[in-house]
């Protein structure tokens, strides 16, 4: 078996898994998120400045080093994204959209910018550029938001025809996604279906923040290809099937900074003369001294952004939600505001996962600094009192697990019950709506004249929204209110009362 | 055994001993057939109470001073069940129908020759995870799949807007299709507390078959239970009163507190919504002259709460 016939079986393996980390279900999500984000590289870079784990910095350690090996292998196995242009690049082949990958200069200029300045907003506390561009969590968007909805489509279709034949089961939900969220994800697509249909793997060497920190460290990688300019008589099969354009058939040189380790050329060369082997010196190489000024500029942001990195009040100047008016409640798990919007990806798979659908891709909610980045969305749905998903599988840390007693506990925001909207104190009817899903006794009725009035102490709530969601008013009036930093709320301790029997005479009937 | 009756002593002695008896009889004998074959509508009490037994003896009691589920179920026909299960509570917390007494009735519907049994409800907070949580947590899935019960998950797509008749508030309501489509629909209910309505019986338990409940609390919760009463009643409601959960209701008390619950081993039993909730009512403690929507369907003729007009057959085991 050629190296060709394994990437494809083991990127359409780890292809095949990221749908079902997006659509299997709670316990198959969990222990995918576990698996299989360790060795993505965006996650796992954040897991271990958030909160490190022994298996993320295991999985990125492994991807420098394979990378430092064998070059830009991650780009060709493992990266989702790099897979779905490998499918959309097969399949514009087959239907005869695209005939022959050519050879294409690089665009040093626009890679390095584009990774120096991922790099530098992220470090001063903007996840946007990042999250924009990074291949795992736009790959994420784009399965739970075209891919997602589909499959739930196609089940609940099932769902609805089993019932002719008496049998019922449970029809599945969509996560709610903006209309503004889901224009980008589809402006994102179709950038990278143009790209990739006329141009090969040019996202993953000109937009791509990974592609381009990768392809500096396999410059200088062990194994590298090359050609035997002796024995070659260019019949450039190798540039036609070159998905990163990267090789120079009349210079005889593989721009090993672009090459993605797809192995094509190595299949398709008739006479072998292209090798992928061991060479530590640096002939051979392209020698770019644009690409040498890109490294330069690279270098100096990461070396900059690395004295800002750790320095919270430069890290606070892009992340722009503290200045909004009203920001959102985050989810049970993220710490505080300032936690989740400078440690998520925005790869959505917490909205995915989400079995009440309560968390939603924010748009500006958290400002520039953190588009795109979850959101609770009580318009919609609430949080689910027995439920910890989400943070069990957050690869980035930015939703931290907690244990269901721990979630119980934590207060994301707080309850406000507005009387002057309150149909209870308006129209003096019974209502009661809030107080019956509330799960943490926040909220309690004061019987007067026969009408029950809700009243609510917060040092029970844990901002979960239910109330919200079930309030018959528009506009609501019970509203939850977001803590910046969650707190804990107090355990609510009921009179205790014994299970009692009544035992009585046989005719006792009390009528 | 005793029967009792309060009403009108020569009508019970002419017909309510002998249903006691035939019917205590044709339980012991375990010929029902015999008891349904001989019941006309007439000799059949307004309501039935028994206590003192376990959910399902009590039952079996109730069904033969009832008449046997002939009355009700005739063969071929399609049955809905209707119990409390809105919120995912364990069967201890009284904030749900007792399985055992589900699963008795889907059997009692089969033997009296149903086609199919269904059980269904609207839970309380309308997601896909949380209604499957509850129809397992509340044991009744089970307990209905063991007895033949088809379990009918809740979806937004089997609603039929109705023109509820002479309603003061909710004049249109979305049912649910199942309960349009069936030949019988039983309502069984949980009597407990409730924090909005004092408490949570038969006539409340109906906004489980309704879509749109938000319309209730929106514009008169009390108003609302009587005037969906009006629509539709129940071929026979069965009031649940053997763990009765006496505050924190509807849902009962959250983690780490035990329910306040009081086993009264009661069961009701009547074809009169209004009346079976007067005297699940009175077995709870409370007068029903307080429950606001046990007096307006009273008042609009939906039933008759005054309990001493009515012929009660009861029975302590």
């Amino acid at each position: 078996m050629n190296l060709v016939k394994i990437r494809i079986i083991i990127s359409l393996l780890v292809f095949t898994l990221f749908l079902f980390l997006f659509w299997g279900g709670e316990k198959l999500s969990v222990f995918l998120s576990s698996t299989l984000l360790p060795f993505q590289f965006v996650p796992a870079l954040i897991r271990i400045l958030t909160k490190p784990a022994a298996l993320f910095v295991f999985g990125f350690v492994l991807i420098i080093i394979v990378s430092l090996i064998f070059g830009r292998v991650y780009c060709s196995f493992l990266c989702p994204l790099g897979s779905l242009q490998d499918i959309i690049i097969a399949l514009s082949g087959k239907i005869g959209w695209r005939r022959k990958h050519s050879f294409q200069k690089p665009h040093n200029w626009l890679r390095y910018c584009v990774l120096g300045l991922t790099i530098v907003t992220a470090a001063m506390g903007s996840m946007s550029f990042l999250n924009l561009l990074d291949p795992y969590s736009l790959a994420g968007r784009m399965i739970t938001q075209f891919v997602q909805p589909l499959f739930v489509w196609i089940y609940n279709t099932a769902v609805s025809l089993m019932k002719n034949f008496n049998i019922y089961l449970f029809s599945k939900e969509t996560a709610y996604l903006p209309t503004y969220v889901w224009l980008v994800t589809l402006g994102f697509f179709i950038l990278i279906l143009i790209m990739s249909v006329r141009y090969g793997r040019l996202y993953c060497n000109t937009l791509c923040p990974v592609g381009t920190l990768l392809g500096l460290i396999s410059r200088v990688s062990l194994l590298k290809f090359g050609i035997d300019q002796i024995r070659c008589y260019e019949c450039v099969r190798c540039e036609g099937v070159c998905k990163a354009g990267c090789i120079d058939p009349q210079t005889a040189i593989i721009d090993q900074s672009r090459c993605v380790n797809c192995f094509n050329c190595l299949a398709a060369c008739p006479q072998s003369v292209i090798s992928y082997s061991p060479s530590l010196n640096k002939t051979g190489q392209s020698d770019w001294s644009a690409a040498r000024r890109g490294f330069l500029i690279g270098s100096v942001a990461a070396a900059g952004s690395a004295l800002f990195m750790f320095n919270s009040n430069i890290r606070n100047l892009l992340g722009t939600a503290h200045a909004s008016q009203s920001p959102p409640i985050t989810p049970p798990g993220s710490v505080s505001l300032a936690h989740l919007t400078q440690s998520c990806s925005a790869c959505h798979l917490c909205v995915s996962a989400c079995p009440t659908k309560v968390i939603t891709p924010s748009f500006l909610e958290y400002g520039i600094g953190g588009l795109l980045q979850p959101l609770m969305n009580y318009s919609k749905s609430f949080c689910d009192y027995e439920c910890t998903v989400c943070g069990r599988v957050c690869p980035t840390g930015a939703i931290l697990p907690l244990s269901l007693e721990e979630k119980k506990f934590t207060q994301i925001g707080t309850v406000d019950l507005l009387k002057e909207k309150c149909v209870v104190y308006v129209d003096k009817n019974n209502c009661g709506a809030c107080g019956e899903v509330c799960p943490t006794h926040t909220i309690s009725f004061i019987d007067k004249g026969n009408v029950l009035y809700p009243e609510t102490d917060i040092q029970y709530c844990i901002g979960c929204g239910a109330c919200e969601k079930a309030c018959p008013t528009t506009p609501k009036s019970i509203v939850v209110r977001p803590n910046l930093v969650h707190k804990k709320a107090a355990r609510y301790i009921a009179k205790t009362f014994p299970v009692q029997q009544k035992k009585a005479p046989q005719k006792d009937f009390p009528f | 055994m005793t029967s009792t009756q309060k009403t009108d002593r020569r009508e019970f002695l002419k017909k309510g001993l002998s249903l006691g008896l035939v019917a205590g009889g044709a339980v012991i004998l375990g010929r029902t057939d015999f008891l349904q074959a001989k019941e006309t509508a007439a000799t059949i009490p307004d309501l039935v109470a028994v206590k003192n037994g376990e959910p399902d003896a009590m039952f079996k009691k109730a069904m033969s001073l009832m008449g046997g589920m002939g009355q009700f179920v005739k063969k071929g026909q399609t049955v809905v069940v209707k119990p409390n299960i809105g919120f995912p509570r364990k069967p201890e917390v009284g904030a749900t129908t007792n399985p055992l007494l589900i699963k008795t009735i889907i059997e009692s519907c089969y033997q009296a020759g149903a086609k199919k049994v269904y059980v269904f409800d609207n839970v309380v907070m309308p997601t896909s995870g949380n209604s499957q949580n509850c129809y397992k947590i509340s044991g009744i899935e089970d307990a209905a799949k063991a007895a033949g019960g088809i379990i009918i998950p809740v979806d937004d797509f089997s609603y039929k807007q109705v023109i509820i008749p002479g309603a003061k508030t909710l004049k249109t309501a979305e049912i649910h299709r199942l309960i349009l489509d069936s030949n019988v629909f039983i309502n069984v209910p949980v009597l407990k507390h409730h924090s909005s309505t004092h408490l949570s019986i038969a006539m409340k338990n109906m906004m489980g078959i309704v879509k749109n409940r938000m319309e209730y609390h929106l514009s008169g919760l009390d108003q609302c239970i009587a005037d969906f009463c009006l629509y539709k009643k129940p071929s026979l409601n069965i009031v649940d009163a053997y763990r009765v959960l006496m505050s924190h209701g509807p849902a009962g008390p959250r983690d780490g507190t035990a329910p306040n619950v009081e086993l009264k081993k009661t069961l009701l039993m009547s074809r009169d919504i209004v009346a079976v909730d007067a005297a699940a009512t009175r077995i709870f403690g409370k007068n029903p002259e307080d429950i606001e929507y046990i007096k307006i369907a009273h008042q609009q003729k939906t039933g008759n709460m005054n309990l001493k007009e009515l012929k009660i057959v009861t029975y302590s085991m």
